[in-house]
């Protein structure tokens, strides 16, 4: 058979052969589920109920490294994209198939075979989900340390593609920091293992060019991961400082002064208002909780059961969105859109209105963990330095509630689509140096189109990233994404005037692609050069990251045609 | 003079070009500008480029060649205390660096001065054990943002942030890739304050074994100690002139540094480890000398090591043990100090003697990598096909350091 027609019942025929036909699926509720992730502007159309544009050929959830390697060696004989697919809570289009091909699901691939407790290493599978990952290594006495708010809903692999960043990253540092090495099926269908201790080694450390692919250059199977004892002691704090500029001149102190707590939040005037406005005795009403209580409960490490929201707390975002709290739907819908279509008047309202109301600042909250004695030095330390640098101690309180809704937030999320409104979030980084100028021009850009605030996250001797929300809203679908697409480009390029990086831990997807030109310039040269080595026939997940080669696969458009007119009678049956 | 000389006499002047051989020549460009001038005719003329830098070993190249140096570019182009950055040209010395950080109590970490008499883009460029500390990490970690000419003469920035996750790293391909698929012309590295305080201390623990288990003790309790090594007792009576350790036991000595209470509280961390351990304290001056010869230039007696081996922390007490039984079976001395700790593991520095010399050092090589241990200049060979592809889509002609890591 030639590679450019591919005939998609022997396509299923050939991956029944490799994984067995209850690993493969061609069903259209399928096809509908695997054309999309978490990314916002997909879930406008959702809401709209249009259906995909861009749909895979096949699912399939292949159990095993050499599984993997000859779904990939199929793929190429037959010029078939692929598109490596975790969790699906990517929020940048990552995963959308949008030259069709084959999605593999790694999720069936859940390993985690031991940690080395004189290495402090563990050997992990792909496709374990965050949640599983942790708990398991928190009964054996781990933490790998990494708590994205998507723990509950995304993979390893999935982390590891992304470069994904935790909570308490300040710490344990973002995944890139934590990989010793992978397990990869190239775009050759080989499998490679990039480990050895790269500071011995000489070459490049391929494991550095492989985090980050988004799947682009092959499939990670399963990765070599540092972890860190699990913490004997948590200790957690807020702040009070005059304003941005204060809080992240405190952050800086301590980062710089070589202490490492694990949290370090700092809150726009904007976003402490809003936090400000959570009921009272909010914070008593989770009582004596395990999951902040010095030492971790049993087997539950830092994580609660289920991502816990107070029942009528609609959270800041949701407290965004509130003005028209409690009238009829229509009428509500009808004033969001009214205030979020004015987003310049609400931002400067709310601009002075938090002057007024949080006259006292902004808030920040602090936390510790880890080994005992240590933890405790450092937190002493920790707070002196804030105490110094102007901050004022609020006591445990906001830490504890900041602890307890963590995981929350991301749920909140489908209210406001409801509500005909869109939200999203935006996290970008740079050096100390140019942070506030990064903030407040990121701020203006977006502030023309939407209601933004930011908060200061993931610090580093030196710099941060920053992670603005925004909410806007549009009187029709095409309206949103206009709006939508305003809003990233004039925020991405004005990162990139300013010297900023477009994207700190979400990654790249579809979203970001067409300014990956603007982020690396002249350096996308090696981005290309290291997919011609791992993937010269464009086969690991086409047209993302921006690069030169995105085009769909030699040969295969005859194929998608094919394709398209044999899935027809396929979907009626 | 060839059509070639005369271009790269034009490109960089007169002063700066050489003539080494009938072709070959020693080109010192004095900006990056320069310097991809010369790549760009050493690609057009098909003329294989050598990177030298200051303290580079020479290596003996025949054929055609130019040998580039850093040497003229030597500038600190930017200085960001803010953000604890420092954005130098490629041929500046570490030491040279620091004779410029020093006066404003900033420092490039506590990396050990023996290789910051390199340049610094030699020093990212080629990748030996060593470049590490528990407190700053792998040298190539401090590496924030680098630029670098590639062989069709193009430069490439990686763009400064802190953390991205914009793809791959992509100035790792760089990292450790000799000269092979691009020239490193300026470095951006992670600086650090001078820290508070200092505490230094020795211990004697009854075996080498002990000694390693009580280290990484100390460190699982996350101490952060700015140096550490330990010595065997032939070692430390050789380094210290005297048989300050007999029998089987060794020596510890540690450095530790930061804020005082958190330089005291790892010096103390390290002290319980090393009680718990079966170890007690020891005269402290050794740890004193230690520091000063691994700090202040003052020279350590014996000969340079044998034998470097990196190991992983679980790693480390199998390839003392194995190296040592190899050694004395083949008839031989060793005598061995750990050192350069960090979180992925250590360098055993073995000293062989007696017997025949080569007999003895392969025994020695192939008991450590039975052992699990890493050799000074291992390659990760299975890449190989990929590092090939790698280099062609970036200097299709192979003018780039060819053969360098083959």
């Amino acid at each position: 058979m030639s590679r450019s027609s591919v005939d998609l019942d022997r396509l299923r025929l050939e991956l029944e052969t490799i994984c067995g036909a209850r690993r493969v699926s061609m069903r259209e509720p399928d096809l509908d589920v695997y054309a999309r992730d978490m990314w916002p502007r997909l879930l406008l159309a959702r809401r709209d109920g249009v259906p995909p544009l861009h749909r895979p050929y096949v699912v399939v959830w292949p159990e095993s490294v050499r599984e993997v390697s000859a779904i990939i060696k199929l793929a190429r004989g037959l010029g078939v994209p692929i598109i490596p697919y975790g969790g699906g809570s990517g929020v940048c289009g990552g995963t959308v198939p949008i030259f069709g091909g084959i999605t593999i699901d790694t999720k069936r691939m859940t390993q985690l075979r031991g940690v080395s407790a004189d290495e402090l290493v563990c050997d992990v599978d792909a496709g374990l989900s965050g949640e599983r990952f942790e708990r398991e290594l928190a009964r054996r006495g781990y933490t790998f340390g990494h708590f994205p708010s998507s723990i509950y809903c995304s993979t390893v692999g999935g982390w590891v593609a992304t470069r994904a960043a935790g909570q308490l990253s300040t710490k344990y540092g973002k995944v890139e920091d934590r990989v010793v090495g992978l397990t990869l099926v190239s775009g050759h269908g080989d499998v490679i293992e990039t480990d050895g201790p790269s500071r011995a080694m000489r070459g490049p450390n391929w494991t550095q060019l492989v985090v980050g692919s988004e799947g682009t250059l092959g499939v990670i199977c399963s990765a070599r991961l540092r972890v860190a004892p699990a913490p004997q002691l948590r200790v957690y704090r807020g702040f009070e400082v005059d304003d941005v500029a204060a809080g992240v001149e405190a952050i800086r102190r301590v980062l710089q002064k070589g202490l490492r707590p694990a949290v370090v939040r700092l809150y726009d005037e904007l976003d402490t208002f809003l936090n400000s406005l959570g009921k009272k005795g909010d914070d008593d009403r989770h009582g004596p909780d395990h999951d902040i209580a010095p030492v971790p409960a049993e087997g539950e490490g830092a994580l609660p059961a289920v991502p816990r929201a107070a029942p009528d707390d609609d959270g800041v975002v949701g407290r965004l969105l509130s003005l028209a709290r409690g009238r009829r739907l229509d009428l509500r819908q009808e004033m969001l859109g009214a205030a979020l279509s004015r987003p310049r008047i609400i931002n400067g309202l709310f601009g002075a209105v938090a002057e007024k109301v949080a006259r006292r600042g902004c808030k920040m909250i602090i936390g510790l963990e880890g080994a005992r004695i240590r933890t405790e030095v450092e937190a002493a330390l920790t707070f002196q330095e804030i105490e110094a640098a102007g901050g004022r101690d609020l006591g445990e309180e906001p830490g504890r509630a900041w602890l307890a809704h963590r995981y929350a937030v991301s749920y909140r999320m489908s209210p406001v689509f409801r509500d005909g409104a869109f939200v999203d979030t935006m996290e970008v980084a740079a050096t100390w140096e140019r942070l506030l100028d990064l903030y407040h021009s990121v701020k203006a850009a977006i502030a023309r189109h939407a209601v933004v605030m930011a908060h200061f996250s993931h610090g580093y001797a030196e710099g941060c990233s920053i992670y603005f929300t925004f909410a806007a809203h549009g009187n029709s679908r095409a309206e949103s994404e206009r709006i939508y697409d305003a809003i990233w480009k004039d925020g991405m390029e004005a990162t990139t005037r300013v010297g900023g990086t477009i994207s700190h831990h979400h990654g790249v997807g579809l979203l970001k692609a067409s300014y990956m030109a603007g982020e690396h310039r002249e350096a996308m040269a090696i981005l290309d050069a290291i997919k011609a080595s791992l993937d010269p026939d464009n086969l690991m997940n086409p047209g993302k990251l921006g690069l030169a080669a995105a085009r769909r696969p030699a040969a295969t458009s005859e194929g998608r045609r094919e394709l398209r007119a044999e899935r027809r009678p396929e979907g009626r049956r | 003079m060839s059509g070639f000389e005369v271009e790269l006499r034009r490109a960089v002047g007169d002063a700066h070009v050489k003539a080494i051989g009938a072709d070959a020549w020693q080109v010192a460009p004095g900006s990056p500008a320069e310097v991809a001038e010369v790549i760009g005719l050493a690609n057009r003329f098909k003329i294989p480029v050598r990177p030298v830098g200051t303290g580079t070993k020479p290596v003996r190249h025949h054929g055609p060649r130019m040998l580039v140096s850093t040497r003229r570019m030597d500038h600190v182009i930017h200085l960001d205390e803010t953000s604890l950055l420092v954005h130098v040209q490629a041929g500046i010395t570490g030491l040279a660096l620091e004779k410029v950080l020093s006066p404003r109590g900033l420092s490039i970490g506590d990396y050990s001065p023996s290789i910051l008499g390199s340049s610094l883009g030699g020093l990212v460029a080629v990748r030996t054990p060593g470049k590490s500390s528990v407190r700053h990490g792998f040298f190539e970690d401090a590496v924030v943002g680098l630029s670098a000419v590639l062989a069709d003469g193009r430069t490439v920035h990686t763009r400064v942030a802190p953390r991205r996750a914009t793809g791959p790293d992509l100035g790792r391909a760089l990292c450790g890739s000799e000269g092979t698929l691009g020239f490193i012309t300026s470095v951006v590295l992670r600086i650090h304050r001078r820290p508070e305080t200092r505490f230094v201390s020795a211990y004697i623990l009854p075996s080498v074994d002990a000694a390693v288990r009580a280290v990484y003790l100390a460190l699982h309790e996350e101490a952060a100690p700015a140096g550490l090594r330990i010595y065997d007792a032939a070692e430390a009576e050789l380094h210290f002139g005297a048989p300050v350790v007999t029998g089987d036991d060794a020596l510890l000595v540690a450095g530790t540094a930061g804020p005082t209470d958190l330089a005291a509280c790892d010096r103390d961390l390290v002290a319980s480890a090393v009680t718990a351990e079966g170890g007690r304290a020891a005269d402290n001056r050794l740890a004193e000398i230690w520091w000063r010869r691994l700090h202040h230039g003052e020279p350590t007696p014996g000969p340079a090591p044998t034998l470097q081996v990196t190991a992983t922390p679980g790693k480390v007490r199998p390839v003392y043990q194995e190296v040592r039984a190899a050694v004395v079976a083949a008839g031989g001395k060793v005598r061995a100090h750990v050192s350069r700790f960090d979180a992925d593991g250590a360098v055993v520095f073995f000293t062989i003697t007696g017997g025949s010399p080569d007999p003895l050092r392969e025994a020695a090589e192939r008991a450590a990598q039975a052992a699990g241990g890493w050799l000074l200049g291992a390659r990760a060979a299975r890449m190989d096909s990929y590092f090939a592809a790698l280099k062609a889509a970036l200097d299709p002609n192979n003018v780039m350091n060819p053969g360098a890591l083959a």
